[in-house]
């Protein structure tokens, strides 16, 4: 392969790969930023997701309505898990919620490997998608590329719903002044209600494309909220812009890492991290509200 | 973090000579215990209830003192635990208290641009970002297969003579001896945390805990005594890594893994947090149903993931509030 091949490969990896971090931390940190909960179990919600792809798929539907369904499923099972488990304690101190949703963690990665087991599993492709096309001289897979449409459907679908519906503008005044919006009648309750589902629907598409993309096993949420994290502490807490960037350097990080050195390729996008942090500690766009 | 301190209980400033006299009877009821049970699994079952009790109180200096979350406390552990081995291994197989400095020192060169990062962000990317280091730690140690032996673990650590005072006074493969020497430790390091707590020390970092904002108004150098809290807990849970060590002879990665961490939490949760003991007495409880129901069940995960999830929901303080509850209640 010509050098250009070899770079053509490495940025699309690395936007493929940015595009699932950023969907995932995108979620995070709505729900962060609607209602305060940092939701350690997001990982998880989105290593179900790609189970519940397998799932779907594997029972004989087709790829794009399971992409559709998973979502939904998973948002139905937030909506759950918020009612019964993160509402009573919202009050309390942030230690709590985070010590809170590391057991919820725990909890649905031990369904996972209950209903699943541990071994690895994999979303049948539809034919089209199993191919590849020739650009600059690479093959690259036909379905990366639809990952990466998916990705980009994904990301302006949330900003239309952010920035055109009434939900979307009643969700986004929440989480600039809450109480406001409480004054005004809006009930808050929805507000974190819908800020958790928004959440989980992002994760449990995240978890269905990058079923394809890498294995479905019970520890890929741990890597995935790990990334996230750092997507989100890198890019500044509360910041979508910051996030977008920071899911894009990271994506670009770790693909060359991957290429060059490949087992240590996390390692180095830690050290990144705690570089930049040395230097800004709010992140890159960060807006100062890490309390 | 502001209201996190009105759920904390605070312990009682006076020295209470009931509370002497029971650290005196459970510490001579230890001492003698491995010579009346004999059986080697017991002896071994209460050593490392000793030593995760000191990790899960050198968590609880931060999270229940400080008010600072550190998910993967263990990592610390296990760098103390793959620093001693290794010096046993490669640098002097018989000096062990050599070793275990060794462990503290290297474990703190480590943990100082850590927490130097970490005390630079606020309270919640603090606790995010131990988890983020955790797993590099974690990763570092699994795949550097030549010097830790990756997925293996560290096998073949020699045990060193105990030495005190240039007496040799017996060997670490010894399970009794080891279990006293575990006991004695521990028992240092919970005198010493015990003065430090409360000196005025002690007191900075819980007036950081109750309001951040309010200390460093009055002078305190806020990120100062976070970072200085923070050394103090990963020193301690450094000794507690040349314990585990020096005890089992083996380490392995999962030691370090996120799981552990999570146990290390539920210890101090099921504990109490807040107060020296408590965390103690949550290791304890913690260390015993792990080894019967993970025994028994494969889906230990679930189990561990919905005590924590009960714990946070019904009984935030643990053992320890369950005790003040009790005195209270007494004294009505």
């Amino acid at each position: 392969m010509s050098v250009i091949a070899i770079a053509v490969d490495i940025a699309l990896n690395s936007l493929v790969l940015g595009g699932v971090l950023l969907i995932v931390a995108i979620g995070l940190n709505i729900i962060y930023g609607l209602s305060r909960v940092m939701n350690l179990a997001h990982g998880s919600l989105y290593a179900l997701g790609a189970y519940a792809g397998f799932t779907l798929v594997a029972s004989g539907l087709n790829f794009f309505v399971a992409l559709f369904i998973a979502p939904i499923l998973i948002a139905i099972l937030g909506l759950i898990i918020e009612r019964t488990i993160i509402a009573p304690v919202r009050k309390r101190s942030i230690v709590y919620t985070l010590i809170l949703t590391y057991g919820l963690m725990f909890l649905l990665d031990g369904l996972i490997k209950y209903f699943w087991g541990n071994e690895p599993r994999f979303i049948e492709l539809p034919a089209f998608m199993r191919q590849t096309i020739p650009i600059a001289g690479t093959h690259y897979p036909v379905f990366r590329l639809v990952t990466l449409l998916i990705t980009a459907a994904a990301m302006i679908g949330l900003m239309l719903f952010l920035g055109k519906t009434k939900i979307g503008i009643i969700l986004r005044a929440a989480s600039s002044i809450p109480e406001m919006v409480s004054c005004l009648g809006i009930n808050m309750t929805f507000v974190h209600v819908g800020a958790f589902a928004l959440g989980c629907i992002l994760a449990g598409i995240a978890g269905v494309i990058s079923g394809p993309l890498y294995t479905i096993d019970p520890i890929m949420g741990h890597e995935m909220l790990i990334s996230s994290f750092v997507v989100i502490v890198i890019g500044g807490l509360g910041s979508l812009r910051g996030a977008v960037l920071a899911a894009f350097l990271i994506g670009l990080v770790q693909t060359l890492a991957e290429f060059f050195i490949t087992d240590l390729a996390m390692v180095i996008v830690y050290m990144m991290m705690a570089v930049i942090l040395a230097f800004m500690p709010r992140g890159l766009l960060g807006e100062g509200r890490f309390e | 973090m502001s209201n996190h301190a009105s759920e904390l209980g605070a312990e009682g400033r006076e020295r209470r000579p009931l509370r002497i006299i029971a650290l005196l009877v459970l510490v001579i009821c230890l001492a003698i215990f491995p010579f009346v049970l004999t059986n080697r699994f017991y002896i071994s079952l209460v050593n490392e209830m000793l030593i995760y009790g000191l990790l899960a109180m050198s968590l609880d200096v931060l999270l229940g003192y400080t008010g600072l979350l550190s998910f993967m406390h263990n990592a610390y552990l296990g760098l103390g635990a793959y620093v001693v081995g290794l010096f046993l291994i490669h640098v002097s197989p018989s000096s062990l208290w050599l070793s275990i400095l060794a462990g503290i020192v290297v474990t703190s060169l480590i943990a100082l641009p850590v927490g130097w990062v970490q005390v630079r962000t606020g309270g919640l990317a603090f606790a995010l970002l131990t988890l983020a280091f955790g797993m590099m730690f974690y990763t570092i140690v699994w795949k550097w297969y030549d010097l830790t032996g990756g997925d293996d673990g560290l096998m073949g650590v020699p045990h060193p003579d105990i030495n005190l005072g240039g007496i040799v006074i017996a060997n670490s493969g010894n399970p009794t001896a080891m279990y006293l020497l575990s006991l004695f430790v521990v028992l240092i390091c919970f005198l010493i945390t015990w003065r430090f707590i409360h000196s005025p020390f002690g007191a900075v970092l819980e007036a950081i805990r109750e309001n951040e904002e309010r200390a460093s108004f009055v002078g305190i150098n806020v990120r100062r005594y976070k970072l200085y809290g923070w050394m103090y807990a990963c020193m301690l849970a450094s000794i507690s890594g040349g314990l585990f060590i020096l005890y089992r002879g083996y380490i392995g990665p999962t030691t370090m893994g996120a799981f552990a961490g999570a146990g290390v939490l539920m210890m101090v949760l099921v504990g109490g947090m807040g107060s020296l003991w408590g965390p103690i007495i949550g290791a304890g409880i913690f260390i015993f149903i792990q080894d019967y129901i993970s025994t028994m069940t494969e889906h230990w995960e679930l189990f561990v993931g919905l005590v924590v999830i009960l714990l946070v929901l019904f009984m935030p303080r643990g053992f320890a509030g369950l005790g003040d509850y009790l005195t209270r209640f007494r004294k009505e």
